[in-house]
């Protein structure tokens, strides 16, 4: 054939040269990934293995540590009542708290997207302000918010709803409400990022054809942003699961959550295996729960552009 | 009750229709009936309230007075998915998490379709835009073109008594934009649905129109067939709009035109304007290029400036004394010549 026999005009030396582009291309994002990348194998991924081996090691008298190999450890979580009670309690609170907090967020959040732009930015103030100050200060808020001569008995009895000073300090209510406002900002963020890529005429089109609010709430808004509240859970879940402070300073002396056991284990107890089983067992419980969301969020096709 | 002298309702009815936004009045006083059948293209420019008018009638906005009747029904008052419209978005704006089919089936099962006859009618929509097959296919999948066409059909599926459409052909290509034009055309003479047009392309307003309301600054400012339109301009405004124009200031005493500088004009009108200043408006395509030796009723020598190439004519610039215009001729253009 004719074209065969045209000899190639490459030189060799054009051709190493575009060989070694090529290689550059191709190994450019592993590169710039190498930095993070080892950060996070340093300091996460080394620590993370070590706690997990650590989980194993024995408890022999008051030693922090004893190197061996045992599973007494998780053994002992599942068969201690009190141990198992404070992961069952763990994961309730994580729950409420997260079912709550992705229910106001979503609601903040659409209020944000459906109100004109000129209240965006004040609407965002607003959800940022739990993130400005720490989490002990917030608790400091609390503990003037909920005890029987705090701002919330005030106003109940001077508005009449109720006769008598009451004091929800130290329930798990109010541990719950402090858990929602804390992790209420995240929530909110990523689903006011979820609203804003949706666009706002498909309402109109929805009110067009016939549909009433309702309508178009259930067949439009919610399942385009189902991927969004699913995300917006997992955070919510991972940030009241792992959280201690909170919890043990609003609630009663009784609500034992696993964040407060491992604290407890490592520095009371002088039992680093078994502080290291508790926060293994935290760590599996959250990657469950990631995993779960994400499978309910993969679609049958991804139809954004 | 709203009925026209035959005794028909109109499809659609404006009273007194106002809006405004602040100090800005958007639609000043707005009356209008749209005739069962007709295709009514609202066609102004940006700001004109062309659009505001548009989602008065569908509901997404509130005028602040007069009355919107759609059948003899009064709507005003009723938010937009009571009223019997249907409207067709520049974007389309098609839900991207539903196919096409349970796109087209959305506004069928609002209105209490059974299962049956939601199916048949979505087949029976698609096969009128032509995209029969596409039922399963998500609007990501689909090009521009097709997107507007599920649109359409999503809107055409529920019959309502108006279609609304708002610009919906500008995002779209030009070759795309003619095609699809003349498929509203070829639609509306088959099935003879009544509707509102925005647009701010005289073209489309031309080519799709039974009638064409002009508007500007939130007014009307003719309403007429697209022949009346273009052969008899109510104002200046909508001769200025409607295809190109060249304006010449002209001076006019003691029954003599003169330009703006005094120079003499030769001009043969038939209204001799009053004593006054004027501008005298020409179509570029009525003024004709000739040599020196044909005699025409008005005509004028000029200079040719320069010379713009359309692809189907050459545009000249010409100058007259103290007045510059330009024509469009088919001709090659002569250095020194007459007009008519």
């Amino acid at each position: 054939m004719s074209l065969a026999a045209i000899p190639s005009r490459e030189t060799n030396a054009a051709s190493e040269g575009r060989r070694s582009a090529a290689l550059l291309e191709r190994f450019t994002p592993l590169m710039l990934l190498t930095p993070a990348l080892a950060i996070a194998v340093v300091f996460f991924g080394l620590p993370a293995l070590t706690m997990l081996r650590m989980s194993f090691n024995l408890h022999v008298d008051q030693r922090l540590f004893v190197p061996g190999l045992t599973f007494d450890h998780y053994g002992e979580i599942v068969s201690n009542p009190l141990f198992r009670g404070a992961v069952w309690t763990t994961i309730r609170l994580a729950l409420i708290a997260s079912l709550v907090t992705v229910m106001l967020g979503y609601c903040f959040a659409m209020l944000t997207w459906l109100k004109p732009r000129r209240w965006r930015l004040y609407l965002m103030g607003l959800a940022l302000a739990p993130m400005l100050v720490s989490e002990i200060s917030i608790i400091f808020g609390w503990w003037m918010f909920f005890p029987k001569n705090g701002l919330l008995s005030y106003a109940l009895v001077s508005t009449g709803i109720v006769h008598e000073k009451i004091s929800l300090m130290y329930t798990e209510f109010a541990a719950l409400v402090g858990l929602t406002y804390l992790s209420l900002p995240f929530c909110f963020f990523i689903l006011l990022s979820v609203f804003d890529g949706i666009d706002r005429r498909l309402l109109e089109s929805s009110a067009d054809l016939g549909a009433g609010p309702f309508t178009a709430f259930r067949e439009i808004l919610l399942p385009l942003t189902r991927g969004g509240v699913l995300a917006a859970f997992s955070q919510c879940f991972i940030w009241t699961m792992g959280t201690y402070a909170t919890p043990t300073a609003l609630g009663p002396d009784a609500l034992w959550t696993m964040g407060l056991l491992v604290q407890e284990q490592m520095l009371s107890k002088h039992n680093w295996p078994l502080a290291s089983a508790f926060a293994m067992l935290l760590v599996a419980i959250i990657a469950m729960v990631m995993f779960v969301a994400r499978s309910l969020s993969t679609r049958r096709i991804d139809y954004h552009d | 009750m709203i009925a026209d002298v035959s005794g028909h309702r109109p499809a659609l009815h404006l009273e007194n229709v106002r809006r405004r936004y602040g100090g800005i009045v958007a639609v000043r006083s707005l009356n209008l009936s749209l005739a069962q059948g007709e295709f009514l293209t609202f066609l102004g420019p940006s700001g004109s309230g062309k659009t505001t008018t548009l989602r008065m009638i569908g509901g997404f906005e509130q005028p602040d007075a007069g009355s919107i009747w759609i059948k003899g029904e009064r709507v005003d008052h009723l938010p937009p998915h009571r009223r019997d419209i249907a409207t067709i978005f520049q974007a389309g704006a098609l839900f991207p998490h539903k196919t096409v089919a349970e796109n087209i089936a959305y506004g069928l099962r609002m209105r209490g379709l059974q299962k049956p006859e939601i199916t048949a009618r979505v087949r029976e929509v698609l096969a009128v835009v032509r995209l029969s097959g596409f039922e399963e296919r998500y609007p990501n999948q689909l090009s521009g073109g097709q997107k507007q066409r599920v649109a359409l059909a999503r809107s055409m599926a529920v019959r309502p008594a108006i279609l609304l459409f708002d610009e919906p052909l500008s995002a779209l290509d030009l070759s795309l934009r003619l095609q699809l034009r003349s498929e509203i055309k070829r639609l509306h003479e088959e099935h003879g649905f009544s509707a509102i047009y925005v647009t701010h392309d005289q073209s489309e307003a031309m080519a799709l129109s039974s009638r064409i309301v002009i508007m500007n600054r939130g007014g009307i400012e003719q309403v007429d067939t697209p022949l009346g339109i273009s052969r008899a301009p109510a104002s200046e405004f909508v001769y200025n709009f409607i295809g190109e124009s060249c304006c010449m200031p002209l001076v006019a005493s003691g029954g003599e035109v003169r330009d703006r500088q005094g120079g003499a004009i030769d001009l043969k009108l038939h209204t001799p304007p009053r004593e006054g200043e004027w501008r005298l408006y020409l179509r570029p395509s009525r003024i004709k290029m000739a040599a020196a030796a044909e005699a025409c009723e008005n005509s004028l020598e000029v200079q040719v400036g320069f010379v713009e190439f359309l692809g189907e004519s050459y545009r000249y610039h010409l100058r007259a004394g103290a007045l510059e215009f330009f024509c469009d001729n088919p001709a090659p253009h002569m250095p020194r010549s007459e007009i008519a």
